[in-house]
């Protein structure tokens, strides 16, 4: 273990803004899934269930990677294969300079060069490989959309935790950015904040030449890709640019859409503690006009996958492991660096694993920083034994060739891995270990001849913060003999028999009986809002003059326009940025969650104005997630849960990002009578 | 009458052998035949957490094989070892045709101590008592490594005279993790201070665990803060009539 690392971890601790970040960020994260797991109480069937289907898919991944690769492209996605962080750079590289190409054509200056311009929503992979620091070598402009990336993008850092890129900064700290950054007034206004970001990142999905994701999930079945975002600018990057690229790791797939609902039932509740991540796409092909490829990533999860730490591509990204970790709290993303000080791409337990497991030993000391505590374990949604790859990597097992020549110990110092060779020796040897028990104990007493509890220096490591209890002057097994023929006088009275100790049940609050009541208090909670109506037409056109809307975007085919017209609304089948609400047809509704699925093509009227109305049949609310997955296959589809938010700043949750404020689900049940 | 091994462990033999005298007292008043086998020396935890398994796996070898000559159930007052004998020891060998085995065997024998107590003499109160108030410190290793956490809350609540508080955040780990506290002393000590400052919040005098290691880690921090609240093995709240 290096110096600087643990240099980094003392600087982390006593960075106060830092700490404060952290606690806050980790308690309500855990509060948050434990509420959000109390909603399905056959969660730890689902995680067995779950750990299976990744073992199966990790097990056969050229199977499911070969059926995968070939259903998505007979859906008309171009498909790459990356076997490392080069390949993969050359390939995005190779697909801006074919864009760049078009580009120039379509300008009316032939000679005029702008830079192209990349609209990038989160993705792991892309830090792995540092794509954004290549691209803008290449003289691209990379833009980061998730509120959380961009801010770090914007100070220049790598994000600090997987699913909450600027966990480790308070308000403070982003105001300042944005008043230095966009000459704005100094606020700590979260809501200022974030409609900040909001108005300068819709310019860029407006006009970025390409589109960039990461992949939650691909269905092999269907050869589907489900990205899930909270802020909409997952599905701005995925549908509005004219190419998009989509950035996969190979292990990445679920069986079929039936263990993709499993899994989208697991990842939000662990990630954010929700039921249903607010945009959950499932995308198929490419929007009409679009090009959509695919970079499916080895770089090293082949290698990976032969080795003992196989079960860490188990994961499914969710971050819990990092909430759940007592020294990810106090460390951050940043502490986790490799002996050449460059910071890990994946913190945290599950980090500590695959960092040295995909990057080699360069990030080996990162697995001694644990105290095999069990939280990651136990926070784990599809329950990966991280304790024992922990163990794993610190006996050496990434490396078949280097575990011939070395003897484990990774990542120790040589004074603890000497003594504990010596205390082998000891253990090994009965007789020298009672021997050995007596010396320690005339030691200790003469260091501390009056104190049972000595103080030792810190440079012991003991002595850092702790007194170290004397050798007992008679060790237990001296003390055995007298006890051996039981000669104790034994009162049995009182002694209480019991085999069943009551365990807590498992609480629930009491759910609504029908599909509707259900699904308006789910969507209800997400301060969406539903309107029963047994005319949708009228209900809308009343909305819209009780707010003084004059234009809207609307879905063909959806409600009587002759009404519309006389009401005086003006509507348009096109895309209108000025627009404010637009209005779309729900597919179905899911009522445990609140969801309404549309196709993800409507977003003119679902993703890019302000307030979105949609329409839902009564009779199409569907119990749950599963129950709507046949209507995804082959299509372009969204469910949408609520309207658009973030909690990126200090963890304070803010209706309204990328995607629309409100959400307004008209219930039509007209045919319910 | 049931002949019960003790493994006494490490800590508690060199450290605290009055906990080791409790859990004999309790052990023999519940009707066991306790054995003691005096070639033991440790589980080899230490190694096997370090990376260092050829040398753990030496340890195991000569526990399994001293054990293999003995009888009966093996009660150990430390769930880290339990779970050491339990889980981590078929880690050490596996895909080992002769040691697997012997491991598996030998790991089904085992039970950490108030496990065995409740959930094979099935008894949840042994008559103790105690004055004054009581919080209880689930070590890692007995909470999630072995799944041990209804039993010893099922003793503490018989417990005659006493009030058990909840520990806050109690789940979370004090610092110990073997190693870890001298590899990474800063983490550790950052964990020791929240868990301190847990315990204070209940006002109990008194912290209980359920391993020596735990004990000597919040002891050690609470000597050093000059604190005067007492750590204690379950064990020695359990023996005390």
């Amino acid at each position: 273990m290096t110096i600087e690392f643990r240099k980094r971890i003392l600087e982390s601790i006593q960075n106060e803004t830092l700490q404060t970040a952290l606690d806050n960020n980790t308690e309500r994260r855990l509060k948050g899934k434990a509420l959000a797991f109390e909603s399905i109480p056959d969660w730890r069937e689902r995680r067995i269930r779950a750990h299976n289907v990744r073992a199966d898919v990790i097990e056969r991944l050229e199977e499911y990677l070969g059926q995968f690769i070939s259903n998505a492209e007979a859906n008309g996605i171009i498909v790459h294969r990356a076997k490392d962080a080069d390949e993969a750079i050359n390939i995005v590289l190779r697909i801006v300079g074919s864009n760049v190409y078009r580009h120039l054509n379509n300008a009316d200056d032939g000679s005029r060069r702008t830079p192209t311009l990349i609209a990038k929503s989160k993705s792991m992979v892309s830090e792995e490989i540092s794509l954004n620091h290549a691209l803008e070598k290449e003289g691209i402009r990379v833009v980061e959309t998730d509120l959380g990336e961009y801010i770090v993008q914007l100070r220049h850092e790598r994000p600090s935790h997987i699913i909450t890129p600027a966990a480790h900064l308070k308000k403070e700290q982003v105001a300042q950015l944005f008043h230095e950054k966009f000459g704005i007034p100094y606020t700590e206004d979260i809501p200022t904040l974030t409609a900040t970001a909001r108005k300068i990142l819709r310019e860029v999905f407006l006009t970025a030449d390409i589109g960039m994701s990461g992949v939650n999930f691909g269905a092999a079945d269907t050869g589907g890709m489900c990205i899930v975002t909270n802020e909409g600018n997952g599905r701005m990057v995925t549908t509005i640019p004219k190419t998009h690229i989509a950035l996969m790791g190979m292990e990445r797939l679920v069986p079929n859409l039936d263990d993709l609902a499993l899994m989208l039932s697991l990842l939000p509740r662990s990630a954010t503690g929700q039921k249903l991540t607010v945009y959950t796409q499932l995308l198929h092909k490419p929007m009409p006009g679009q090009t959509r490829h695919l970079i499916i990533l080895d770089n090293g999860r082949s290698k990976l996958r032969n080795s003992p730490l196989k079960e860490s591509l188990y994961c499914i990204r969710c971050g819990a492991c990092l909430n759940a970790c007592p020294v990810f709290r106090e460390l951050s993303g940043h502490a986790y660096i490799g002996r050449d000080l460059s910071i890990a791409p994946y913190p945290g337990p599950i980090g500590s694993v695959i960092s040295p497991g995909l990057f080699g030993e360069n990030y080996f000391q990162l697995a001694q920083a644990s105290s095999l505590c069990g939280a990651c374990k136990e926070a784990c949604p599809v329950d990966i034994d991280l304790p024992k790859l922990l163990t794993r990597v610190r006996a050496g097992a990434v490396d078949e060739e280097r575990g011939k020549k070395k003897d484990g110990g990774e990542g120790l110092t040589w004074s603890t891995k000497t003594f504990l060779k010596i205390y082998t020796r000891f253990a090994t040897h009965p007789k020298l270990f009672a021997i050995s028990q007596k010396f320690a104990s005339l030691g200790t007493h003469l260091l501390s001849p009056r104190s049972q509890w000595m103080r030792l220096p810190a440079f012991t490591g003991w002595g850092y913060s702790k007194d170290m209890p004397r050798f007992a002057s008679k060790t237990f097994r001296d003390r055995w003999d007298g006890k051996k023929n039981g000669a104790l006088g034994i009162d049995t009275s009182g002694i209480g028999t019991s085999d069943n100790v009551p365990i807590t049940p498992i609480s629930n609050s009491p759910t609504p009986n029908s599909p509707l009541s259900r699904f308006t208090a789910e969507l209800t909670a997400l301060s969406g809002s539903v309107h029963q109506t047994d005319d949708p037409t009228r209900s809308i056109i009343e909305y819209l003059t009780s707010n003084n809307v004059k234009r809207i975007y609307l879905q063909t085919n959806l409600l009587d326009e002759s009404q519309l017209r006389q009401a005086g609304i003006d509507f348009t089948h096109e895309s209108d940025p000025t627009i404010t609400v637009g209005v779309t047809k729900a597919w179905v509704g899911l009522a445990d969650t609140g969801s309404v699925l549309e196709a993800d093509e409507e977003l003119f009227g679902s993703l890019l104005p302000e307030i979105h109305l949609t329409v839902l049949r009564a009779e199409d609310i569907l119990p749950s997630l599963p129950d709507a997955m046949d209507l995804v296959k082959g299509k372009n589809a969204v469910f949408i849960t609520g309207p658009s938010r973030t909690a990126d700043i200090e963890m304070t949750l803010t209706i309204g990002v990328h995607g629309p404020k409100e959400i307004h689900v008209f219930v039509d049940d007209s045919k319910r009578g | 009458m049931p002949t019960v091994q003790l493994f006494i462990t490490c800590l508690t033999d060199s450290f605290f052998p009055e906990t080791g005298e409790a859990v004999v007292e309790i052990l023999q008043r519940l009707g066991c035949d306790v054995d003691f086998a005096p070639d033991q020396t440790c589980c080899g935890q230490p190694q096997f957490n370090a990376g260092l398994r050829t040398d753990a796996r030496a340890i195991a070898k000569h526990t399994i094989e001293l054990f293999e000559k003995t009888q009966g159930d093996i009660v150990t007052p430390s769930g880290s070892c339990a779970h050491q004998f339990r889980h981590n020891y078929l880690e050490l060998f596996e895909g080992d045709a002769e040691w697997y085995p012997r491991a598996e065997a030998f790991g089904k024998r085992v039970f950490e101590f108030t496990e065995y107590i409740v959930d094979k003499l099935h008894i949840t109160d042994l008559g103790a008592k105690w004055d004054g108030l009581l919080t209880y410190h689930p070590s890692c290793h007995t909470l999630r490594g072995i799944n041990v956490d209804r039993q010893p809350h099922a003793l503490l609540q018989n417990v005659h005279g006493a009030t058990l508080v909840e520990l806050p955040n109690s789940h979370e780990c004090c610092g110990f993790g073997g190693v870890m506290s001298v590899e990474h002393p800063e983490l550790s000590a950052e964990w020791l201070k929240r868990k301190i400052s847990n315990l204070e919040k209940t006002q109990s005098p008194t912290l209980v665990v359920t391993d020596a290691g735990c004990l000597m880690h919040i002891m050690g921090g609470l000597k050093r803060q000059g604190k005067t609240q007492k750590v204690i093995h379950i064990a020695e709240v359990l023996a005390n009539q």
